[in-house]
């Protein structure tokens, strides 16, 4: 009887076509969807709190507007985007355990288009300010100054340029892999940037 | 004061051996679509690595007070920096609607009348993960509960000092942790005065005879004995005396739950009260989820809690609910903490068992099969289940 409660009130109309259409949505829209919730969401909580969520798409609009509220940098078209994608990898008839995005989805596509650079590149400090504040400041505070994240202005780490590289591209402790979201050029602004503080 | 300083470096290490060895357990970068490794044989099971919210697994249960290594970790924005409590800095500040604003240190704190209490600590979405349909927030299944000796001082000693000025109703609760991002509000409470008053509500800076550990609210946090855990304000450093509810988020939109009956999977704009008190609940901790044991005597024990009264039956069943067994109430019997309970077994077929068990306290309250459905998946407390296998 308990059982028959549970299925009946959580009963979700959801045919196995549809299904099979969530998922290709959602297999589409994963590398750069993944890469945004990196950047954006795991700014302030680690992205298995968006993983264990199971909800219609109208609250996941109502979840991505709140988060935008709150100060999160989406732009509409990537609200847009993260609520497809978040409506059809995470919707109420979705096992609790999903299979893990397959290995080629998950080299998540940089943020910035722009083709990778073989070899060394030069960063641009100009430009790397505005990257630092979009993607970086949430925690390593203005100006680089420091905040739940360590202070990055005079870090010794930015002399050992092997090592920040390592950190920004893999993460390290409680930072995450920005390594989907900025491009090469992005991450050497940014260090040209650092640099200059 | 070395013995101070090294007191704090012990809270420190306590709080980071437990995030140290769960996140050992969590890949550093994961896409949202990987679920953590839950480690269940690890001390916690992790719901979110960061801000760090973990849970204890049942299990861990069957002990009266629960270790403070196990003890289930939440708040909105993880523990604050740590020379924002370290002694030396931290203060508390008691002003708003009284007659002389105060401040703190601990060791003013410490040289007060000390009480101790055992009280249950549960999160309001303890069970979030069982509503259906689903509700965001963190999926808590059991374990986001715990047991534990709380010593501190009165809140009451601290008012009365200060002094509170008629038209007074409402005291606000803020602890030192802050968002990542500045735009994001702040984990503000209130509470009703009468409860501020309440002589079991106290500001506690030991757990289970230890200083309090940084991730359960070092050097000071609130336990308001029969209320759910989001009043018990961690890390706190200023308590306001006014005469409204606080404003803001966390008291005017969440932790509420709708004072009438919503229909689940809507979100209508109904009349909301805050979460205040537990509601009547029972687990069971062993045997365990999916287990199996041999034909024969097999105890069956949990526990058992309600809000601000007793715990009198807890009661099991074999058979989905038809009919139910009294099981026996056990150990230590103290307010505001659990009861444990017992049932021996005769487990005579092999095959497969559902075991249930469900509580009733002293103002007539009893578990019901589901807790009704309300936005923020508050309150759970259906009855507890496990399936078991019996071998001959």
């Amino acid at each position: 009887m308990l059982s028959a409660a549970i299925i009946m009130a959580g009963l979700v109309v959801v045919t196995a076509a549809q299904e099979e259409d969530l998922a290709t949505v959602s297999a589409a829209l994963a590398p750069r969807a993944e890469g945004l919730i990196i950047a954006r969401c795991s700014v302030c909580h680690s992205p298995d709190l968006v993983a264990q969520q199971r909800l219609p798409r109208a609250r996941w609009e109502a979840t991505v507007e709140k988060m935008k509220h709150w100060g999160a940098e989406i732009s509409s078209d990537e609200a847009d985007l993260l609520v497809r994608y978040l409506s059809a990898r995470y919707h109420p008839g979705a096992p609790d355990h999903l299979p893990p995005l397959d290995s080629e989805l998950r080299k998540a596509e940089p943020l910035t288009q722009e083709p990778l650079a073989e070899g060394p590149v030069t960063g641009v400090a100009t430009r790397g300010a505005g990257i630092f504040e979009h993607n970086c400041q949430g925690c390593h505070g203005t100006g680089a100054t420091g905040g739940m994240g360590p202070k990055l202005a005079k870090n010794p780490i930015l002399k050992h340029e092997d090592l920040f590289w390592e950190t920004v591209l893999h993460g390290r402790g409680p930072m995450p892999a920005w390594g989907s979201v900025l491009s090469h050029q992005d991450i050497a602004d940014v260090h040209a940037w650092l640099l200059s503080k | 004061m070395t013995l101070s300083r090294r007191s704090l470096l012990g809270r420190l290490l306590q709080g980071l051996g437990v995030a140290v060895i769960v996140n050992r357990q969590v890949p550093v970068v994961q896409a949202a679509g990987e679920e953590p490794a839950r480690n269940e044989s690890g001390p916690l099971t992790v719901r979110v690595a960061r801000p760090f919210d973990a849970e204890t697994p049942v299990r861990e249960f069957r002990p009266f007070l629960t270790p403070n290594h196990r003890f289930f970790v939440r708040s909105h924005f993880g523990p604050p920096p740590p020379d924002a409590i370290s002694e030396a800095n931290w203060t508390l500040r008691v002003g708003g609607l009284v007659e002389r604003s105060q401040e703190f240190t601990l060791k003013d704190l410490r040289q007060m009348d000390a009480v101790t209490i055992t009280a249950v600590v549960q999160c309001s979405g303890n069970g979030r993960a069982f509503h259906r349909p689903k509700v965001p927030g963190v999926q808590w299944e059991r374990g986001a509960v715990g047991n534990a000796e709380w010593t501190g001082v009165r809140l009451r000693d601290l008012l009365a000092k200060a002094g509170v000025q008629a038209g007074a109703r409402h005291v606000q609760l803020q602890g030192a942790d802050r968002p990542v991002v500045a735009s994001v509000p702040l984990f503000t409470r209130s509470i009703p005065l009468e409860k501020a008053l309440h002589p079991d509500t106290i500001l506690a800076y030991e757990m289970n005879g230890r200083p309090l550990p940084l991730l359960h609210g070092a050097p000071l946090r609130v336990i308001t004995p029969g209320w759910m855990a989001d009043s018990c304000m961690k890390w706190l450093t200023e308590i306001t005396v006014q005469a409204e509810e606080s404003q803001g988020y966390y008291m005017q939109t969440a932790y509420r739950v709708p004072t009438q009956p919503v229909e689940s999977g809507t979100t209508p704009n109904v009349p909301s009260a805050p979460v205040e008190g537990m509601v009547v609940k029972s687990l069971i901790a062993a045997p365990q989820e999916g287990e199996t044991v041999k034909s024969g005597p097999v105890t069956i024990q949990g526990m058992a809690w309600s809000g601000e009264v007793k715990v009198v039956k807890v009661e099991v069943s074999f058979d989905e609910g038809k009919t139910w067994e009294p099981a026996r109430l056990v150990g230590e019997d103290r307010p505001y903490a659990w009861r444990q309970w017992q049932l021996v077994w005769k487990a005579k077929t092999a095959g497969a068992f559902t075991i249930l068990c469900r509580a009733a306290d002293a103002s007539g309250e009893q578990q019901s099969a589901m807790t009704p459905w309300n936005p923020s998946g508050f309150l759970w407390n259906g009855w507890d289940r496990v399936s078991v296998t019996v071998t001959a």
